[in-house]
């Protein structure tokens, strides 16, 4: 519609100019000012107001302008091809510009297949590179028992049935990332937000990563006044489970891990901070690409996957996460939540 | 001998349920679909049922509904990883507990034990003891060590509550319906501060629970020393 209200303001204006120079400008460079109408509406808009244009535009002049004035009737033959050309100037160009919006409507489409492609491919390569030594252990493992166990010590059948039961919960943690990532890229996650505390979900996360963290020193710092945050429980324990498991990964056994939690201005920031090497200043950059893996690094199973999935969450929740060097060599990450009123307390404690 | 009941579709993961809990003396029934479930509940009269929440005849949570209707054995959901939600909807149409696939047969087993355990005991013992803390419900009165400490109605109330279900997961929902009342059910944030409350004033670390742990995203566990 509103490409219409241009034609109408378009031929408006050029009447206005073309009033202006009547007298001492030939109709011919009048004409011109209306294909000039014709030309503008046809780039800014579609087909159809170029064509009102050219049509508003011939009959105003060929009225107000071609002699005889003030009827359609036409003297001179010649005007016929200047209407004639002003309607296959607005045509073309209208087409052009149709044309030219197709292109880079198509081209936007490629550079999306494009990425969705390169995610996908990463995806496959990260499941084959994760997924494959689990399962050829657990196939191993599972046939020996069954095809050789009767002449295995129990305790080397035991052994094996537990490499089999540690390498499927591995996989199953993995596969789990992998579709939690796909989900999150999809935007088919939605936020079941609730009124949470930061306390309850790192004493759940701790008691559920016990085993896997029991090699560090874990140490929580959560300020007695942290306020309420209003996130997505499980998805918020999962960036916990998944920033605390990966700086046990990669520091050394029996050093310290530091579950930290501020509150800032309008925000509360969560650090994971670790005393292990740390990173040079480029690879921290890199961190949260897709799929990233320490350069050189016999790269556990998982890894990257988990600091994407962070991010994903994080900005779901209208937050920002980064990593960053910590003095004495250590590497930390922090999220940054922002902070909602907290509701009203009920009576007994409003009354103390 | 004590029955357990398996409402569950995948064959093999029959099998190895049927194995482990048979290998600890229970007699074990099974049914694949959910219909089939609702009769051997009736027909068997297990002491327990494990019911899996994605059965291909009905969804799970509606199975449940239908034994609690006549029968409170406890049941045991499974249930897949990521979904909270359909947790929370089998917990409040009545089961007593959920296990996440994919998950090894010790953690089965404390469940089973625990919920048996739960459907043989007199509802909430007098008196509970975790760590050095301990709660008389019958005097109204707490200790810690040798000190009285003071807990206000609502701690009772949710203590009391959380006790009721020892050993099992009490959704929010559940917890704020039976503390605040039904208009409150909403409140998650009361629930965030008295069960703050309560660690401070009860657990030795209350940031690393022992005894009144979170399950995120669906509710609150107590557990309890043998009194």
């Amino acid at each position: 519609m509103r490409g219409y209200a241009w034609a109408l303001a378009a031929t408006a204006a050029c009447t206005l100019a073309g009033l202006a120079m009547r007298g001492r400008f030939d109709l011919v460079n009048i004409a011109m000012v209306y294909l000039l109408a014709v030309v503008i509406v046809a780039l800014r808009h579609s087909r159809g107001p170029a064509i009102a244009t050219t049509v508003l535009s011939v009959a105003v002049f060929d009225v107000l302008f071609v002699p005889p004035q003030g009827t359609f009737t036409v003297d001179d033959v010649q005007y016929l091809l200047t209407f004639a050309i002003m309607l296959a100037v607005g045509l073309i160009i209208a087409g052009l510009k149709d044309s030219v919006r197709r292109q880079a409507e198509a081209q936007a489409q490629l550079g999306l297949v494009a990425e969705t492609e390169r995610i996908r491919s990463a995806l496959l390569a990260s499941i084959s590179h994760d997924l494959r030594t689990p399962l050829a252990v657990m196939s191993g493992a599972s046939s020996a028992l069954a095809e050789r166990g009767e002449r295995m010590s129990a305790e080397e059948r035991r052994a094996l049935a537990a490499s089999v039961f540690g390498q499927a919960r591995e996989m199953s943690e993995h596969v789990t990332k992998v579709l939690q990532m796909t989900r999150l890229e999809a935007g088919a996650i939605e936020l079941e937000r609730d009124w949470n505390s930061l306390a309850d979900l790192a004493g759940a996360v701790l008691r559920r990563l016990a085993t896997r963290t029991a090699s560090h020193r874990i140490v929580v710092d959560l300020p007695e006044d942290l306020p309420l945050l209003r996130v997505d429980a499980s998805l918020l324990e999962q960036v916990l489970a998944n920033l605390l498991e990966n700086a046990v990964r990669h520091t050394p056994a029996g050093t310290v891990v530091q579950l930290r939690a501020r509150r800032r201005e309008g925000e509360v920031v969560v650090s994971v901070e670790d005393f292990g090497p740390g990173l040079p200043d480029d690879e921290i950059e890199r961190l949260f690409a897709k799929f990233h893996r320490a350069a050189g690094e016999a790269a556990p199973a998982g890894m990257g996957l988990g600091l994407s999935i962070c991010r994903a969450i994080v900005r779901l929740h209208g937050g920002r996460i980064w990593a960053e060097r910590v003095s004495g060599g250590g590497l930390a990450f922090r999220f940054a939540l922002p902070l909602e009123p907290e509701p009203s307390l009920p009576a007994e404690l409003a009354a103390g | 001998m004590t029955t357990i009941l398996i409402v569950e579709d995948e064959p093999e993961i029959r099998r190895f349920l049927r194995s482990s809990l048979a290998a600890e003396g229970y007699r074990v029934v099974e049914a694949e679909n959910a219909r089939r479930g609702a009769i051997d509940a009736g027909s068997h009269k297990p002491d327990l049922a494990i019911v899996d929440l994605a059965l291909p005849d009905l969804d799970g949570k509606d199975l449940i509904r239908q034994i609690r209707g006549w029968s409170s054995m406890p049941i045991v959901v499974l249930s897949a990883r990521n979904q909270e939600r359909s947790k929370i909807d089998a917990l409040d149409a009545g089961a007593d507990d959920y296990i996440t696939k994919p998950f090894g047969v010790g953690e089965l087993l404390a469940r089973v034990r625990a919920a048996l355990r739960h459907a043989a005991r007199p509802p909430s013992g007098p008196v509970l003891r975790l760590g050095d803390a301990r709660i008389d419900f019958g005097k109204r009165r707490a200790w810690r060590g040798e000190t009285e400490i003071r807990l206000t109605p609502i701690e009772f109330r949710l203590l009391a509550c959380l006790a009721k279900h020892l050993d099992m997961v009490v959704t929010q929902r559940q917890l704020l319906a039976e503390v605040w009342g039904p208009s409150h059910v909403e409140h998650s944030h009361y629930l965030r501060v008295y069960m703050k409350q309560l660690r401070d004033k009860l657990e030795v670390d209350p940031v690393q629970p022992k005894y009144l742990l979170t399950e995120v995203g669906v509710g609150y566990r107590m557990l309890a020393d043998e009194a």
